[in-house]
């Protein structure tokens, strides 16, 4: 018998990295990139540009986005801040299912307790250490895009 | 003789309101409604109205008086009767008309009506009173003090009544009594002369209270009995309370023939519902006061009750207006003072002056200030323990406080007298006032201690006083009394302080709220400092490393040994953050105490040590096992953590050891497991005398940077803060190249 394997030969899930910090950003984009996956990215630089995207809105109307397979959140941003973007993907009935990823310098237990139960599926410290960085950020999509089976994008 | 034999107080008990019995000098008649039915006669009817009471008994009051008369005394009843009695009334007795007072009142259901033969001829109508009282009245209101308005009220009294004596009693706190203005042609004067309590019991004030006026016009009268015995009505003796006839108690006749008296009279002087005093007159021989002159009497003593708190207000007016003035300097001084012992301090003389007290102690927390002659910090702890029940309406007043208080008999020269005010229970805040013992004479009109008479039977009697002899005593452990003035400038002084010490405990609260605030606020900063802090450096890490990936190429060694070491600032500069950031979380993190096996602990430290560090070869030394501790397991676990670390680091000998173990607080004593010394004991290099105290401060460092493995600087000052959150003591002996001793404590038991 042949297993037939849960997800059908398709192309990878986008990844929505949300981030303001261009630095942290091109180092999350080199790591990925070295990746044996090519994995879609869709930026985001703030809270509301994240949300706009995930609801279509403002500049994102028109653009039909597709649906995410993953998102990677940093919690302290300009304006709506991670906590708040995480609370209203958790809310929204469509949007709750897609992973989310907290990756972030703060190690405050308080927002890491916020984030588990707003329901975050992980919460990464972003490591200084450059060889942790890189080893962190390779397990990161070792996991979610090879190890788990993410859901189908729904539109 | 038992204690409990000498009984008091058996004047107390007397019923003195239902003797059933009345005086001779006139009669009384019990009657019913609706018809006025005569249903109770005194038996001297056929002496006073010519009738046997048999004849009166089951008639109706019109077939012994007019219809006219019937109607008068209809109306009274209907009225207030106060306002009309006397009643003219005129009774026909062998063709005969007998003039009489008529007395009519109504106690409960019962209607009593009292007739005393009018003496004297022709009637005294309202204007004749008038006339009568007018001056008196005038110069009672007139009198410029307390004492001047007595002396005229006696003065009057007498013209008016012609009594031998006519004095004004007046009652103090405790019941005693002492004359304080008089007015006699006797020889003997009983000015001043002091009466104790147990003269006039109970129930007789009761009665005074009731009544404004008694008349014995003869002390040696023969009582007159009522038929039938019993009120019908009720079947109860006759409620004679409101009666003017009613027979006085054997014990007051007693004692008035004991003091030579034969007719008495006294009008009772009331203040705020309480008996201030009484206007007491006496005659050595018969004497009948006519209705309408005690009524004049009775008018005068009512006058004069109103009057009292007249001239009471009036009395020490420049005092009072000292007291006032005192008032608005502590108003100024408190309401400037930003704690409520500040204040008091600042106002030491006013204090003492605001009562006329010579010592004084305010009370606030555990602090005691004294001013002035006080007792000791110890007596007045204990003074205060003892009056703190007592207090009443925030208050504590005594003038001879040894008589209650026997520990004060030691210290009674500087504290007879003591004025406590509680300004807040809650806060702890009282202050008191003390006045010095001042020996006293004072004068008794005889023995104030009755004396007991002993039956053939062996039950014992009060009797009253034989004895009016002039009896002088020496009063000790007694003060002057407060004034009710000072009384009432220390209820005042409370009021404002209350006020102070209010704003005190607002602003306490709102600091510990800014506190609170500004610690979560700080809190949040260091995050906040931490993680902007952080993403610049983590970017500089990234970079430098960017570089050494991207560029190696182009870059020669000394390039690259530059950006390693770029590398390895920002990794250093990560560890001070974080340490930064611990040490402050350790502050604010609340302490979760639970018993602690160290035993188990220290292995685990110990473990987890050389799991870390393979390489270094130490010998571990626990010379008993410890003990079971209440600790937050997570700090003592770093404490401990630290602290070996740290042995195992400073340490360049070839035979390295740690000793972990503790000392019993000060040995002697069974103490709790917490009052341990503990100590982590090493052989490194040791730290030399000059640098011991400095080793605790945060980021003092003692060595290079990368000698004895690196480090931040901010273990040791970790270390004292969990110990100091845990109430204890960090310290440490050294010898420098022979190795260090930590000691510390985990709770201040084991400090002392």
């Amino acid at each position: 018998m042949n297993r037939i394997s849960a997800s059908p030969m398709q192309e990878t899930p986008l990844l929505l990295i949300v981030e303001d910090s261009n630095e942290d950003f091109e180092a999350l984009q080199r790591f990925l990139g070295r990746s044996t996956i090519a994995i879609a990215i869709q930026r985001c630089v703030s809270g509301e540009q994240a949300l706009a995207f995930l609801y279509r809105t403002g500049n994102y109307v028109e653009r039909h986005a597709p649906r995410p397979g993953l998102i990677v959140l940093d919690l302290n941003l300009p304006g709506t801040d991670g906590r708040e973007v995480l609370r209203r993907i958790k809310q929204d009935d469509n949007l709750k299912m897609i992973p989310v990823v907290v990756f972030t310098t703060s190690n405050n237990p308080k927002d890491i307790e916020v984030c588990y139960q707003y329901g975050v599926n992980s919460y990464i410290v972003k490591p200084i250490n450059f060889v942790q960085l890189k080893r962190d950020i390779q397990m990161l999509v070792e996991y979610w895009f090879e190890v788990t089976t993410l859901p189908y994008p729904q539109d | 003789m038992t204690d409990e034999i000498i009984d008091l107080t058996n004047c107390d008990r007397e019923p003195i309101h239902i003797p059933s019995l009345i005086q001779p000098h006139g009669v009384l008649l019990v009657l019913q409604d609706p018809n006025l039915e005569i249903v109770q006669v005194s038996s001297n009817t056929q002496e006073v109205v010519g009738r046997q009471p048999e004849e009166l008994l089951g008639k109706r009051l019109l077939d012994l008086l007019d219809a006219k008369q019937m109607k008068l005394i209809q109306k009274c009843l209907a009225e207030d009767f106060d306002s009309v009695n006397p009643l003219n009334l005129s009774i026909k007795h062998q063709n005969k008309l007998i003039d009489f007072d008529g007395i009519v009142h109504r106690f409960n259901t019962t209607i009593i009506l009292e007739l005393e033969p009018k003496k004297a001829k022709g009637q005294t109508g309202f204007f004749d009173f008038y006339q009568q009282v007018r001056g008196t009245i005038t110069r009672i209101q007139k009198a410029p003090t307390l004492l001047e308005m007595c002396q005229i009220v006696v003065t009057e009294v007498r013209r008016i009544t012609g009594f031998e004596r006519v004095m004004v009693y007046r009652f103090d706190t405790d019941g005693a009594g002492s004359v304080i203005a008089e007015d006699t042609n006797q020889e003997t004067p009983y000015l001043d002369l002091h009466y104790p309590p147990s003269d006039i019991p109970k129930q007789a004030r009761q009665l005074y209270t009731l009544n404004w006026l008694r008349l014995i016009p003869d002390a040696n009268y023969q009582p007159v009995t009522l038929i039938p015995a019993n009120n019908p009505l009720t079947n109860q003796p006759l409620d004679l309370s409101l009666s003017v006839l009613r027979s006085v108690s054997p014990l007051h006749l007693e004692y008035l023939q004991n003091m030579g008296v034969t007719a008495s009279m006294s009008i009772s002087l009331i203040q705020d519902q309480k008996l201030w005093g009484l206007i007491a007159c006496h005659d050595s021989s018969p004497k009948y006061v006519p209705y309408n002159i005690r009524t004049m009497c009775e008018f005068i003593g009512q006058v004069m009750s109103v009057e009292l708190a007249n001239k009471e207000a009036t009395e020490d007016i420049d005092y009072k207006r000292q007291l006032k003035s005192l008032q608005t300097q502590f108003v100024e001084g408190l309401s400037q003072a930003e704690y409520f012992l500040d204040g008091m301090v600042q106002l030491k003389s006013q204090l003492l002056n605001l009562v006329n007290a010579t010592g004084a102690v305010i009370c606030s927390g555990d602090q005691c200030i004294r001013v002035g002659k006080t007792p000791s910090e110890a007596e007045v702890h204990a003074l205060l323990d003892w009056i703190k029940p007592q207090l009443h309406h925030n208050l504590f007043e005594t003038r001879s406080l040894s008589k209650n208080y026997p520990a004060a008999e030691s210290y009674k020269a500087i504290a007879s007298g003591v004025l406590a005010l509680e300004i807040s229970k809650v806060h702890h805040n009282y202050i008191l006032w003390f006045r010095p013992e001042v020996i006293q004479t004072v004068k008794w009109g005889g023995n104030p201690n009755k004396p007991v008479e002993v039956f053939s039977d062996g039950s014992l009697r009060m009797s009253p006083r034989k004895s009016f002899q002039l009896w002088q005593e020496t009063v000790q452990g007694s003060a002057l009394p407060w004034k009710p003035c000072e009384v009432e400038a220390v209820t005042e002084l409370r009021s404002l302080v209350v006020g102070v010490v209010l704003r005190q405990a607002d602003k306490l609260a709102s600091m510990n709220f800014e506190l609170q605030r500004s610690n979560e606020e700080l809190d949040s900063f260091a995050y906040v400092a931490s993680h902007d802090l952080k993403e610049p450096l983590r970017g500089i890490h990234n970079y430098a490393n960017f570089l050494m990936e991207d560029y190696a190429d182009v870059l020669d060694n000394d390039g690259i040994g530059k950006l390693q070491t770029l590398v390895r600032l920002t990794q250093r500069m990560e560890d001070l953050i974080n340490s930064l950031l611990h040490f402050s979380r350790l502050g604010r993190a609340e302490l979760i105490r639970q018993p602690v096996n160290l035993n188990e602990l220290v292995q685990q430290v110990i473990t987890t040590l050389t799991i870390a560090r393979p390489q270094s070869e130490v010998e571990f030394r626990i010379p008993q096992p410890l003990e079971s501790v209440e600790c937050d397991r997570a700090q003592i676990n770093e404490l401990f953590t630290n602290l070996i670390s740290n042995a195992i680091k400073y340490n360049d000998k070839p035979d390295k050891w740690v000793e972990i173990g503790f000392i019993k607080g000060n040995g002697q004593r069974k103490v709790a497991s917490t009052s341990l010394i503990f100590y982590v004991r090493d052989n490194g290099i040791g730290i030399s005398q000059e640098h011991l105290d400095k080793i605790f401060q945060i980021f003092r460092r003692l060595h290079g940077r990368d000698e004895f493995g690196g480090g931040t600087g901010v273990g040791l000052t970790i270390a004292r803060k969990i110990v100091e959150r845990h109430g204890g003591r960090i310290w440490v002996e050294s010898t420098p190249t022979q190795g260090s001793t930590f000691y510390f404590t985990l709770s201040a038991e084991a400090n002392t």
